[in-house]
């Protein structure tokens, strides 16, 4: 009797710790994402987005930025995307059992890598020993070697997701394993290849540590010109601003930059959704 | 039995198991060149089993065994002293129907030119003629010839088993298993079907999973019985049905109406 009072007691104390819990960190989410569209919404105008920056950030908008960011994440997008392929089709199709666990031990512990780590050796690789430089280039290839894993696991998950039967039925009408690759395991993971992109894409919009060492410089800087010129992004335009925050026309700018990033970020994902579910009834 | 200079394949102390659960043991067999040869038993008896294992199709399961030898045209196929097998060869030349068909998801078309496509074995040309000729065999052709561009997960179970064969059979192979591959037809279908093994067995092994003791009866000269891990009996259809030599084959036989 009094057991069975104690776990009713337990039980309505779990259900309002959960509930608060809950309460609390959605609260905490919804707000920032309320503040940012609150506070950006006005400075998110056309012509913000639309003009260079002018004096620092302190006037004109973040066309260089929004550009840089694309251009960093969409390029280190095209590097990483073959390598995860490759490297996740080698795991599913040819390494043997036991090493596929131990790999993919190793690859979740890549993921884990603080950011800034990243940063720093790709600004003493790429940037030093190869003699990169603080460039468009360096940023890439840092961002590309960041997302890797995140890449890797999604598409991984994808292949291994196929049914059986399928490789069987490939198998069957006496294909060989690269054969199979092209007609059946890669057509067939497509949606996961294309939504594990997009997911590293949006973790790489999303990086700063990383690309302060190896790509950009605060300001003074427009598009690049070529791969070995530093880019200019907009979270280290963020950065910038909010140092200076007690001017009033850079508080306003900071918030439109944020609000811009966070869409960009949005995009990516949104992108990822639209085509997992999409792809997944077509197949 | 007729010598084994004849036979297509040949299994001596063939021992399937997965894992450490024993599945067939002591299989030795002999499956001639031309005719039908159907494998019987009961569900769970390794039927499907031992067809996979002449096309090597359980080695990615990855905790199958099998030991003893097993020879295809006089070639061993899981191992050999005096190189690599060259197993997508062996699967091209031996083509297979599964028990439950699997089709890609695209058109009919895709599905049946699937093989012939990615192997390159014929000039891209000819796959229209292909196509039809293949459907026409397992009978689909009518049902299917004015919607091959449509999706061939959209039809019925029985024309999904249909398009299995025909799209194994599109990549021309010179023996055939067969899982069951009525299992799902109505009878005018199955007809069609089993005149198609009987014509296909002239020129080829066909070796034929079946449920049905009547079609086993009607279609193969030679029947095997699988039971209880072994193979319990085999020999000529007619003696096999006429008088079993084994009480296992009888009580099989006798539980079943012909
Ligand atoms: N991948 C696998 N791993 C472990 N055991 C398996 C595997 N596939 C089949 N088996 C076992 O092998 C035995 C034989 O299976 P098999 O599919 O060959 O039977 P079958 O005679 O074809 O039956 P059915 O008539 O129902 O198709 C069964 O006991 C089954 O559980
Ligand atoms: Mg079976």
């Amino acid at each position: 009797m009094i057991a069975a009072r104690r776990r009713t007691v337990m039980g309505t104390l779990l259900h309002i710790f959960v509930g608060v819990m809950t309460i609390v960190s959605v609260t905490l989410l919804v707000s920032i994402v309320a503040m940012m569209v609150a506070k950006g919404a006005t400075a998110l105008t056309w012509e913000f987005v639309s003009q260079p920056s002018k004096s620092f950030g302190a006037e004109g908008g973040i066309r260089s930025q929004i550009l840089g960011t694309l251009l960093l994440t969409l390029g280190a997008g095209f590097v990483s995307l073959p390598l995860a392929l490759g490297t996740a089709l080698y795991q599913t199709e040819y390494l043997a059992q036991r090493l596929k666990a131990v790999s993919m031990r190793f690859i979740y512990a890549l993921n884990g890598v603080p950011t800034i780590l990243f940063g720093l050796f790709g600004y003493m690789v790429f940037g030093i020993y190869l003699g990169l430089g603080v460039s468009w280039l360096s940023g890439v290839l840092i961002l590309a070697m960041m997302i890797l894993p995140t890449m890797i696991v999604s598409i991984r998950e994808a292949i291994e997701a196929i049914p059986a039967r399928y490789r069987e039925a490939g198998l069957a009408l006496g294909m060989t394993q690269a054969q199979l690759i092209r007609a059946v395991i890669v057509p067939q993971s497509l949606a996961g290849i294309i939504t594990g992109m997009l997911l590293g894409l949006a973790r790489a919009t999303g990086e700063t540590a990383a690309i302060m060492f190896t790509a950009t410089t605060f300001s003074g800087v427009d598009l690049p010109q070529a791969i070995n010129e530093p880019v200019t992004t907009l979270q280290t335009h963020i950065l910038l601003l909010s140092q200076e925050a007690i001017h009033s026309s850079a508080t306003d700018a900071v918030w439109g930059a944020a609000l811009m990033l966070m869409v960009l970020v949005f995009c990516f994902s949104l992108g990822a959704f639209v085509v997992r579910s999409r792809l997944r009834f077509a197949a | 039995m007729k010598n084994s200079t004849d036979a297509a394949f040949i299994l001596k102390d063939v021992n399937l198991s997965f894992g450490s659960v024993p599945i067939l043991s002591n299989v030795n067999l002999s499956i001639q060149e031309r005719g039908v040869t159907s494998i019987i038993g009961p569900s769970g008896s390794g039927k499907t089993t031992l067809l996979r294992t002449l096309n090597r199709l359980n080695d990615a399961l990855p905790s199958f065994q099998c030991t003893g030898s097993v020879l295809f045209r006089g070639q061993s196929i899981y191992t050999n002293g005096t190189g690599p097998i060259d197993v997508p060869r062996l699967r091209q030349h031996i083509g297979m129907v599964m028990q439950k068909p699997c089709l890609f998801p695209t058109t009919i078309y895709k599905n049946v030119v699937f093989g012939l496509k990615r192997l390159q074995l014929k000039p891209r040309s000819d796959f229209s003629s292909i196509v039809e000729e293949t459907l026409q065999a397992v009978s689909l052709w009518d049902e299917v010839k004015d919607r091959l561009h449509r999706p061939a997960n959209d039809l019925s179970q029985g024309q999904q088993q249909r398009l299995a064969f025909a799209r194994a059979l599109a990549c021309e192979p010179t023996a055939l298993l067969l899982d069951e591959p009525t299992a799902s037809l109505d009878p005018q279908s199955t007809q069609a079907i089993e005149t198609l093994i009987q014509e296909l067995g002239t020129r080829m092994p066909v070796i034929l999973v079946t449920h049905r003791l009547e079609q086993a009866k009607r279609l193969s000269e030679t029947v095997i019985f699988l039971s209880e891990g072994c193979v319990c009996e085999w020999g000529g259809v007619d003696d096999m049905f006429a008088c079993p030599s084994e009480e296992k084959t009888q009580q099989y036989l006798a539980g079943h109406t012909l």
